[in-house]
């Protein structure tokens, strides 16, 4: 800015005009610059504060809202602490120490990244199971120990960001050990073990709620970007049988609805293991939600592969860099980076569809709401409730999601081209 | 040149013998011989679709010729997968559209091959890029991303990024084309600078004023094969074929 060229620098404090600055000069150049600007604007207007005023009078008056109560920490965890899952023992801290650990990890990506969109998150799921604690029920329906655990995902989050600080640990890749540790200790935790007290095993079936939703949505995202990537390689290979095969996986998974897919995953994932390997039905939905969503992943991928210059490849290669590190080094990174938002698109669908996994018996957040309804007919006229808080609940993580995903493209764009 | 009174001058750093080079049915080089001796500055010109980047292509083995003999410092191409990793790390190359590496920033771009390549140190890539960035006058823009940086400024890293393969050989591919008029000087100075360091330089390239005050020699292409050659004097002066002359009046 400063330069010793006199006429720029007085051409630099030239004002802006005065009508283009402030709220004012913004008001008037984006809302009521002509006379349809004006028009559309006053009708949005109309429109926007009479559904408010609707939704507003229907929430805080007429709306009915007992039902989320009733069900409470159901919504969480399904079944899971219920007398037939768990019988004569209390197994809530169990699903509780998986969400401490979750923190611990969202505390050391907070230190890693230094700050920004992590520690926002970080602090956000913290802030929100603390206030958990809080709901007005009897102790007798959550009592001390569970409100306890779930403040304690405040200090949760401190250890996570202190381990960056103060020990050795303050890499992307032991942020990534320690999350898939957690991930495995946490499903070990929710297994149990028999004969240890409040370690009763609990079997997958009753394993539901958010968690579930979670569960398998996490173990989807984390395993089918790898494996589309995988796929979008195999789709470019010279190896014709290479490349047939996974032509082959990609159309098939993507010809098929997952729904079918869930219904064929009883039968057909057996199949593709041995006969003695430990199988639920958990497990079938996650290998097929998986590898649903890393077929698209694949194309996806494949997508931002194509996209690529090919004087980028050539460079390398005048450089000595050997075919695979021309894939991992320059291609993928580059690709990845085009295709973000389609990938995220593809989180966002694949968590989503978490819910099709009641098809298989099992009670998502979703179906624990739809059965309980169906179950307490007295609750019918809750309907309206009970799915627009649902529709909030699962709106909120996705919109977490892209917000993520914005702020990590925003991140990357910096000098991109 | 100061290489020029060296006996290390004779020695043969590009012998091609009869070479052919065929895109599917399209016959690209059509026997190629000449002979590049060490330190030796050598300008490739010609009409557009004579070949001249096939031709320069071919010695690092971007594209893969069909008939004849390539012996780049003494290895010969082949498609023996050691050869060419050894011919790749000892022939440098920058191109038209300078194809930087665009998600790392310009210091990682030097480092990577000789990190990834011959296995350096992190410590020593560091140190040689950071010198060669001051070789190519812009150490300072060590921390931006190439997208950030002028057409002229992202050629001279292109060339940084070359030489940080401790080349023996670099091959130029029209590298000032894409650029605008007050840029090309600053990357004809660096190439400029290279060939006065002794390096064995091919150059396609248009830019006569290069040619005529760098080049040891003189190569007129057209369609795939070698009109003539010779000093840029006896090409400026005294051109022996008829193309050549035609063509030079052309771009002259
Ligand atoms: N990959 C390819 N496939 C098919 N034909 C090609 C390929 N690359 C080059 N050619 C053809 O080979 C001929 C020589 O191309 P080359 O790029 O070597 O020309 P050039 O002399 O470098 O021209 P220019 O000055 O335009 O860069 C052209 O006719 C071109 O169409
Ligand atoms: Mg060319």
């Amino acid at each position: 800015m400063m330069t010793d060229n006199g006429d720029i620098t007085t051409a630099s404090v030239i004002a802006p005009p005065r009508s283009e600055v402030g709220v004012i000069g913004w008001l008037r150049t984006n809302l009521f610059s002509t006379w349809y600007d004006t028009t559309m604007t006053v009708i949005s207007l109309v429109v926007v504060v009479w559904l408010m005023w609707f939704g507003l009078t229907w929430a805080f008056g007429d709306a009915e809202w007992r039902v989320i109560g009733t069900l409470g920490g159901q919504f969480i965890i399904g079944q899971f602490n219920t007398e037939s899952a768990c019988p004569g023992q209390n197994c809530f801290w169990r699903p509780q120490v998986g969400l401490l650990l979750a923190t611990i990890v969202l505390g050391m990506a907070w230190g890693v990244a230094g700050g920004g969109t992590a520690k926002k998150v970080a602090l956000a799921v913290a802030v929100v199971a603390a206030v958990m604690s809080l709901i007005p029920y009897s102790f007798e329906r959550m009592g001390m120990d569970v409100r306890i655990l779930l403040v304690a995902n405040i200090p949760a989050v401190f250890l996570g960001l202190a381990i960056t600080r103060y020990t050795p640990w303050r890499e992307v890749k032991h942020v990534a050990i320690v999350g898939v540790a957690s991930f495995l200790l946490t499903l070990f935790l929710l297994r149990g073990v028999e004969g240890l007290p409040g370690m009763h095993p609990v079997s997958v079936i009753h394993w539901g709620g958010l968690m579930l939703n979670v569960l398998l949505a996490v173990a989807g995202i984390v395993l089918s970007l790898p494996i589309g990537i995988g796929l979008a390689l195999g789709r470019r290979s010279q190896l014709p049988v290479v490349k047939l095969l996974c032509v082959a996986f990609i159309e098939i998974f993507r010809g098929v609805p997952l729904i079918t897919l869930l219904f064929m995953s009883q039968v057909l994932v057996p199949l593709a293991f041995p006969e003695n390997f430990p199988q639920n039905s958990l497990f079938r939905a996650a290998v097929v939600i998986t590898l649903f969503s890393s077929a698209y992943m694949a194309e996806n991928i494949r997508g931002g592969l194509q996209a690529l210059h090919p004087g980028q490849a050539e460079a390398a290669r005048a450089l000595g860099l050997s075919g695979w590190q021309i894939t991992f080094l320059i291609s993928l990174p580059q690709a990845i980076r085009n295709v973000i938002p389609a990938i995220v698109g593809q989180f966002i669908a694949l968590f989503k569809d978490t819910s099709l996994v009641y098809i298989i018996g099992m009670l998502d957040v979703v179906e624990i709401g739809r059965a309980f309804i169906q179950g307490n007919p007295e609750y019918l006229p809750s309907a309206r409730e009970l799915f627009i808080f649902l529709a909030i609940v699962f709106w909120i993580f996705t919109y977490g999601m892209s917000y993520v995903s914005r702020r990590v493209e925003d991140h990357l764009r910096v000098g991109t081209r | 040149m100061t290489a020029s009174d060296e006996t290390a001058t004779t020695e043969e750093m590009i012998v091609c013998r009869d070479v052919h080079k065929w895109f599917g049915s399209f016959h690209a080089l059509k026997g190629v011989s000449t002979t590049i001796t060490r330190g030796e500055v050598v300008v490739v010109f010609g009409p557009s679709g004579s070949g001249k980047s096939t031709f320069i292509r071919t010695i690092n083995r971007l594209e893969e010729h069909q008939r004849g003999d390539i012996i780049v410092d003494g290895i010969e191409l082949s498609n023996d997968v050691r050869n060419i990793e050894a011919i790749r790390s000892e022939v440098g190359m920058v191109f038209q559209s300078f194809n930087l590496f665009p998600h790392l920033t310009v210091l990682d771009n030097i480092m990577l091959a000789p990190l990834k390549v011959r296995k350096w140190p992190k410590d020593q890539a560091e140190e040689v890029a950071m010198s060669l960035l001051e070789r190519v006058g812009i150490p300072e823009q060590a921390v931006k991303f190439p997208g950030e940086l002028s057409g002229g400024q992202q050629q001279r890293v292109a060339i940084a990024r070359a030489l940080a393969m401790q080349p023996k050989i670099m091959l130029f591919d029209e590298p000032t084309s894409a650029l605008d008029p007050e840029m090309i000087k600053e990357v004809l100075d660096a190439m400029r600078e290279l060939a006065e360091s002794g390096m064995t330089m091919i150059v396609v390239t248009h830019e006569m004023g290069f040619a005529r005050e760098v080049s040891n020699r003189m190569i007129m292409f057209d369609e795939g094969v070698i009109v003539e050659e010779g000093t840029p004097h006896d090409i400026f002066n005294n051109p022996q074929q008829e193309r050549t002359k035609l063509f030079l009046s052309q771009i002259i």
